[in-house]
């Protein structure tokens, strides 16, 4: 092993470390402040008699759990498409595959009466997958060819147009709007631990799928004609990779609703630490995604306790700016 | 082609009988369209009847509803559309020919943003200054957020701009997301229906107001339309022609800026007509830019009253906000505008 790689999985090791303590911050505050000890003793010695232990097994691991995954599925998908698009501003959620599938799963709900959760993630992603293909359609047809300017404005024209039809239908049906109007922020105060285990089949095949693929967008990002001397099938590969992003940000969406910006901010900051290198690039987004969703979530129940803000919103406050700096240093 | 010269060429300008006959060819479709608006709704009125109480003729209707109907509801908000619709279109052409953008618009450049921030917060934050201050909040708001968006420029390609402002915007409707969720139910729910870029509220009072700052700002676009066609060919041209370019550009900013944020400040964030319309008028026919501005205004006008005839009426009696409408219809043709862009 090289010095380089001794680094780098030095930095993977001590990512997990502060994953777990993410999630031990994540478990122990709240309204209520557990402390670490009671914490460890409701894993080893549960007592559902204890109501701290109640709190921890029942309320927040599922909620902690969801943020994790959450965190790690549009950490990864912002990461590829931003690799495969060679695009420093590409996100699933600009590029209107989270109103996409939002609107796929609002309209689902409304219009199949037996709306299980067993089909959520399969809905949500045939919706992200139907705008995905949209806005890439009109992107690469624009003149000029796939630019960043091209993939950014189709995806907000996308956006503005599912939105309309989104508050369309809130007009319409109140009813779904009531159901709905908090998971549309982008939040995990709604989510269900049962929506979970019909995602995580998904969202494992997702990352699995990502880690594998990860040496060709590397190849990918270096520009096509590299990727294709260094004998890739480009389009395949490119639709194996669609199919990744699809399956992670649907499972997201599934999850949480559209949180804004994750699949931005990450991947920034993981290149920043490890170089271009998409078979750390990613493992690296996995675990910091993980993090980050886990943080601001904890801060998003902790700010203005005993309420909770939405964490959708903490998310594009943070991320928002960084997309600005983004434009100013990398755009010329 | 037409030259007209007056008082010894101090005035002279030159029209294309083409694009006058088109500004006439509007000016008409504008009134059947303001028609068919007053008769439309959800009380059915006859042509007659509308009419005949337009112009004060109480004892000849036949429906004593009419003139109610039409003077307290129907007609300011049909004149609001239009008029509202006309600035937003103002706004759009100028803030195009500035970027040298054809795909710049005050909604998605955070213009619009940026107005609807400052009336968001002023009506949860402080409701009872709302009547007083909403119009000079939502100035304010958005020359802000354009001189914010101009400054992190610098010396950027207008791409740049575009870029910002989408940022920017995302920034902004996060914040106004987290107001209407945390704050006062009442005010949120007034601050809802605002958001959603809806005329349905309309009363003389926001006639007046548009009205006056359309007749002011159309003028003062005529005005610098001559520097507009030359800031089209670039800045070291208009630099080299004896321009002041930043003069210049703060004065057309400013008017950019003005009237969607008074237009913004009365119906909420429309999208997409600052964009569309000027794209239009320019299909219809090659003109001057003057002729240009005032076709672009006729095309914005037809296309709110349009959004909002169909949004009140295509539902009934559940009304869709007009705002809603032009994002309907506004999203692909922008995307076709994208496919065709030859620049």
């Amino acid at each position: 092993m090289t010095r380089q790689q001794w680094l780098s999985s030095t930095g993977l090791l001590i990512m997990i470390i502060v994953l777990v303590m993410a999630l031990i911050l994540h478990l122990s505050i709240g309204t209520k402040v557990i402390s670490t000890n009671e914490l460890i003793q409701s894993f080893y010695a549960y007592n559902d008699e204890n109501f701290n232990h109640l709190i921890i097994q029942e309320l927040r691991l599922p909620r902690a759990l969801i943020a994790a995954s959450v965190g790690a599925c549009l950490a990864t998908a912002g990461a590829l498409m931003q690799g495969v698009t060679r695009n420093p501003l590409a996100d699933p959620g600009l590029l209107g595959m989270m109103t996409g599938g939002a609107l796929a799963v609002v309209y689902w709900s409304s219009f199949v009466n037996d709306a299980s959760l067993i089909w959520l993630p399969v809905v949500a992603a045939a919706g992200a997958l139907f705008s995905a293909i949209i806005v890439w359609l009109i992107a690469s047809r624009a003149a000029g060819g796939m630019t960043t300017l091209s993939l950014i404005l189709s995806g907000s024209a996308f956006t503005a147009f599912s939105g309309a039809l989104l508050a369309i239908h809130h007009l319409l049906d109140q009813q779904t709007f009531e159901e709905m109007r908090t998971w549309l922020v982008g939040s995990l105060t709604a989510s269900h631990i049962e929506t979970l285990y019909w995602c995580l089949p998904w969202i494992i095949l997702g990352l699995i799928g990502s880690i594998i693929l990860a040496p060709s967008v590397t190849a990918l990002a270096m520009g096509e004609e590299v990727a294709i001397g260094l004998g890739i099938n480009t389009v395949k590969r490119k639709w194996q990779l669609l199919i990744c992003v699809v399956i992670l940000t649907s499972a997201a969406i599934a999850l949480a609703g559209p949180l804004g910006f994750i699949g931005l901010v990450i991947p920034h900051v993981v290149r920043f630490i490890v170089g271009a290198d998409y078979r750390w690039i990613i493992p690296y987004s996995i675990l910091l995604g993980s993090i980050y969703l886990l943080v601001i979530d904890s801060l998003a129940r902790w700010i203005i306790q005993p309420q909770e803000l939405a964490t959708g919103l903490i998310t594009v406050l943070i991320g928002a700016p960084l997309f600005v700096w983004l434009v100013k240093v990398r755009v010329r | 082609m037409l030259i007209i010269r007056l008082y010894k060429q101090h005035i002279s300008f030159k029209l294309n009988i083409l694009a006058v006959a088109f500004t006439g060819i509007l000016l008409l479709l504008l009134i059947s369209i303001l028609l068919l608006s007053l008769i439309n709704g959800t009380y059915q009125l006859s042509l007659q009847d509308a009419l005949l109480s337009l112009f004060s003729q109480k004892q000849l209707i036949s429906d004593p509803q009419a003139s109610l109907i039409i003077w307290d509801f129907r007609l300011p908000r049909s004149l609001v559309a239009i008029l509202s619709g006309a600035l937003f279109a103002i706004s759009g052409a100028i803030l195009q020919n500035m970027t040298r953008n054809p795909l710049s618009d005050p909604s998605l450049v955070g213009i619009s943003q940026g107005a609807a921030l400052a009336v968001v917060v002023l009506t949860i934050l402080f409701p009872e200054y709302i009547d007083d201050w909403r119009e000079i909040s939502a100035f304010l708001g958005a020359i802000l957020i354009a001189s914010l968006i101009q400054l992190l420029r610098g010396k950027g390609r207008p791409l740049k701009f575009i870029l910002l402002g989408i940022g920017v915007a995302a920034f902004i409707s996060a914040i106004i997301s987290t107001l209407l969720t945390y704050g006062n139910l009442q005010s949120a729910m007034t601050a809802l229906s605002w958001l959603a870029g809806s005329v349905h509220n309309s009363n003389w009072h926001d006639v007046s107001i548009l009205g006056v700052a359309c007749l002011i700002l159309t003028f003062a676009g005529i005005y610098q339309a001559r520097v507009m066609s030359v800031i089209s060919l670039g800045d070291e041209v208009t630099i080299g022609l004896g321009i002041n370019l930043r003069k210049t550009m703060v004065i057309q900013l400013s008017i950019s800026v003005a009237a969607a944020a008074i237009a913004t400040s009365v119906v909420g964030p429309l999208g997409f007509i600052g964009l569309l319309a000027p794209h239009l008028a320019r299909k219809l026919t090659h003109s001057g830019p003057a002729n240009h501005l005032l076709l672009t205004a006729l095309t914005g006008a037809i296309l709110v009253l349009i959004a909002d005839l169909i949004g009140r009426t295509l539902f009934a009696p559940t009304q869709l906000a007009a705002g809603l409408v032009t994002s309907l219809v506004g999203a692909p043709l922008f995307a076709y505008l994208l496919i065709k862009k030859q620049t």
